[in-house]
């Protein structure tokens, strides 16, 4: 057991000074600008004086590394300073948003998860056959399409020509649960859609991937009936690859959902951060960029410790 | 409407009993339940449901028809030995290359094809379609089929300008790491899996919040970003090379990198890597129009996929198909490329001998 801890101890070292890393990439990003920030913000009409201003206010004569250290200091405990546009704090912009982006990925995760494993174990079932055809072109086609359109012509089916769901997820303070659930359906839906086709594919390559070792043969010459042989000898050693696979598309659910949120005009961090990037206020794009990275980070982490929990061969490395 | 539905069943049942008569089992089922699911969704729907139904049918054997075609057309121009690899394709990969042969007349030829010009404005804003604009006016009433058949050219050659760069960056330096071995090999490893540790759209929107939304920003940008998958894999694949006999005895002559890169490995990756291309292509293509859409990407009025569906997107709240078109176009094609590669991927694989 203490090997075990500590194996996953060293991945979250690990995981942390990824993170470390890409926080340094993301601030010393900023200091590529040409010229300055003070420059860059102030534009080419700025005075010496207006600019030498807003340098002081940044705190921009002090070192680059002494600046990142402060930003990282406040940044751990959810400080990141205020807007260059509005002159808010950063947090305050941030703290609802965030909760909302992440009540929308919890809701797609909800529903793509089981579905997904379900249908993969499924077309692993029957495959090339019909349905595993059909389903491998749904699929393809659901992964090769931008987030954009399926949330398009979800509006256009769904809310425009049937008037089922409301096109737009708006948001009002006192929304009971169902409402919610209601309102955000098609923005979940699209996200859904995006994430179990690729769920779906990485479940039934895992599992084909299985069935095609001896003991599997065994068991089947052995005359158990097909289904008892995917849950009963299966699945237990294909739980490794599938809590990766739905890790890894957790993951996912984090790129997908900044456009899914421009599309539906959902108040999340990811609409927030496309607003940061067309005005060019910075500590907002940083602190979502880090955000993003860390979330991305801490999924990937998990895939990892969930294949070292659930197969004992990698907790043995040789 | 009643002789659309007559002729509908007629038809359908019609051709089960000849799929029966010939014995051709799996059309008759396939017929046969089209048949019984039509009873139902006619119940449900009526005869547009019955419609829909019937066009969709024949979109799906238009489609089969022209890749067969497309198919046997390939096989007579290419040469014996490709020809023979070609007859056993199957159609959903030549239904691929044909998307991407239309898609490539389309780019090449975009100013002869285009009855206007990418930025004319020549009616008013969002004008209904007529013989003149086959699919209607733009939000600045610029002719949309245009800007469609000139997106071909700018939102695919940007993709794949991206993409090469991407793969010479991202395969160069996985070959050289292969070949080098020891600590450059560990440092770039490591490098990558720190850029890789960045989802990408938020890399993207990082940088270009930066350096501001130029075309050459753009393409760096992306190039940068896709190179460590590149890299992964080359190096995977070359690391597999690099351990073979024949490399040994090439070193033992005294061959240098360059050489060993050029023609002991690279002959030996050429199909992987040529599948990963397309599949990078896809992914590329994808983020492009995803930071087209979000007003980041290509900039107006150079017309773009990605930001039409942005700009005419108030057309879908009155129920209009036409902001959707690009966004099928971008769709359409990622799934040819992707049917292509899977295709090359099986014929990589070596799976047909057996």
């Amino acid at each position: 057991m203490g090997k075990l801890l500590r194996l996953i101890g060293q991945r979250l070292g690990l995981g942390l000074l990824t993170l470390l890393v890409v926080s340094v990439l993301i601030f010393f990003a900023v200091e590529l600008l040409p010229g300055d920030l003070a420059e860059a913000v102030l534009g080419q009409a700025a005075t010496e004086e207006t600019v030498a201003a807003m340098r002081a206010q940044l705190g921009l004569d002090r070192p680059a590394p002494v600046r990142y250290l402060e930003w990282l200091a406040g940044a751990a405990v959810g400080d990141f300073g205020n807007s260059l546009v509005t002159g808010d704090r950063v947090s305050e912009a941030i703290g609802e948003r965030l909760l909302n982006t992440l009540m929308l990925a919890t809701y797609a995760a909800l529903i793509a998860v089981p579905v997904s494993i379900v249908l993969g174990i499924l077309v692993a079932l029957l495959r090339n056959s019909l349905f595993d055809r059909v389903a491998n072109v749904l699929t393809l086609t659901s992964i090769s399409s931008p987030e954009f359109f399926l949330g398009y012509i979800l509006i256009l089916y769904l809310s425009v020509k049937t008037g089922w769901f409301p096109a737009i997820a708006s948001q009002t303070a006192d929304m009971s649960l169902g409402d919610y659930l209601y309102r955000t359906f098609l923005p979940a839906l699209t996200l859904v859609l995006v994430v179990t086709a690729h769920m779906m594919r990485m479940t039934r390559a895992a599992i084909i991937n299985l069935l095609a070792s001896p003991y599997i043969e065994m068991a089947r010459l052995k005359g158990v009936y097909p289904l008892k042989v995917i849950v009963r000898h299966a699945l237990p050693n294909a739980w490794a690859p599938i809590i990766n696979v739905v890790a890894l598309n957790l993951a996912y659910l984090i790129t997908g959902v900044v456009l899914v949120e421009v599309v539906f005009v959902y108040p999340g961090i990811g609409q927030l951060l496309v607003d940061a990037v067309a005005k060019r206020d910075f500590p907002i794009v940083q602190a979502c960029c880090l955000i993003f990275a860390a979330t991305f980070i801490l999924l990937n982490l998990a895939a990892d410790v969930g294949s070292i929990l659930t197969n004992p061969r990698l907790r043995h490395p040789k | 409407m009643l002789v659309f539905v007559i002729l509908y069943y007629g038809v359908l049942i019609a051709a089960s009993c000849a799929a029966v008569y010939f014995k051709q089992t799996k059309a008759f089922r396939l017929l046969f339940s089209l048949t019984l699911i039509s009873m139902v969704v006619g119940i449900v729907g009526g005869a547009t449901g019955l419609r829909t139904i019937a066009i969709a049918a024949g979109i799906l054997a238009a489609a089969v028809g022209v890749s067969y075609a497309f198919r046997e057309f390939l096989v007579q121009l290419a040469r014996p030995s490709l020809a023979k690899e070609l007859r056993t394709a199957p159609l959903t990969a030549a239904f691929g290359m044909f998307v991407i042969f239309v898609y490539a007349v389309a780019a090449i030829f975009a100013p002869w094809i285009a009855p206007f010009g990418e930025a004319e404005v020549i009616s008013s804003a969002f004008a209904p379609a007529d013989d003149m604009m086959l699919l209607g006016a733009d939000q600045l009433g610029r002719d949309m089929f245009s800007r469609l058949i000139y997106g071909a050219r700018n939102t695919v050659g940007l993709a794949l300008a991206a993409t090469t760069l991407a793969f010479l960056l991202g395969a160069g330096t996985g070959l050289w790491a292969a070949v080098r071995g020891g600590r450059f090999d560990v440092f770039v490893g490591r490098v990558v899996d720190i850029l890789m540790s960045v989802p990408s759209l938020i890399f993207a929107l990082l940088t270009l919040s930066i350096f501001g939304t130029n075309l050459v920003v753009l393409v760096l940008v992306v190039a940068v970003i896709y190179a460590p998958r590149v890299f992964r894999l080359t190096r995977a694949v070359a690391g597999n090379v690099v351990v073979m006999d024949y490399i040994e005895a090439a070193r033992l002559r005294g061959e240098g990198d360059w050489f060993l890169i050029r023609r002991e490995i690279l002959p030996n990756t050429t199909a992987p890597l040529n599948a990963e291309f397309g599949l990078e292509f896809c992914f590329v293509f994808l983020l492009m129009a995803g930071l087209s859409f979000l007003g980041l990407g290509i900039q107006p009025p150079t017309a773009d996929w990605g930001s039409m569906v942005r700009e005419n997107a108030t057309l879908i709240s009155f129920g209009e198909i036409t902001p959707l078109i690009p966004a099928a176009a971008i769709a359409l094609l990622t799934v040819a490329v992707n049917f292509v590669v899977d295709w090359m991927l099986f014929r990589a694989s070596g799976l047909k001998e057996h």
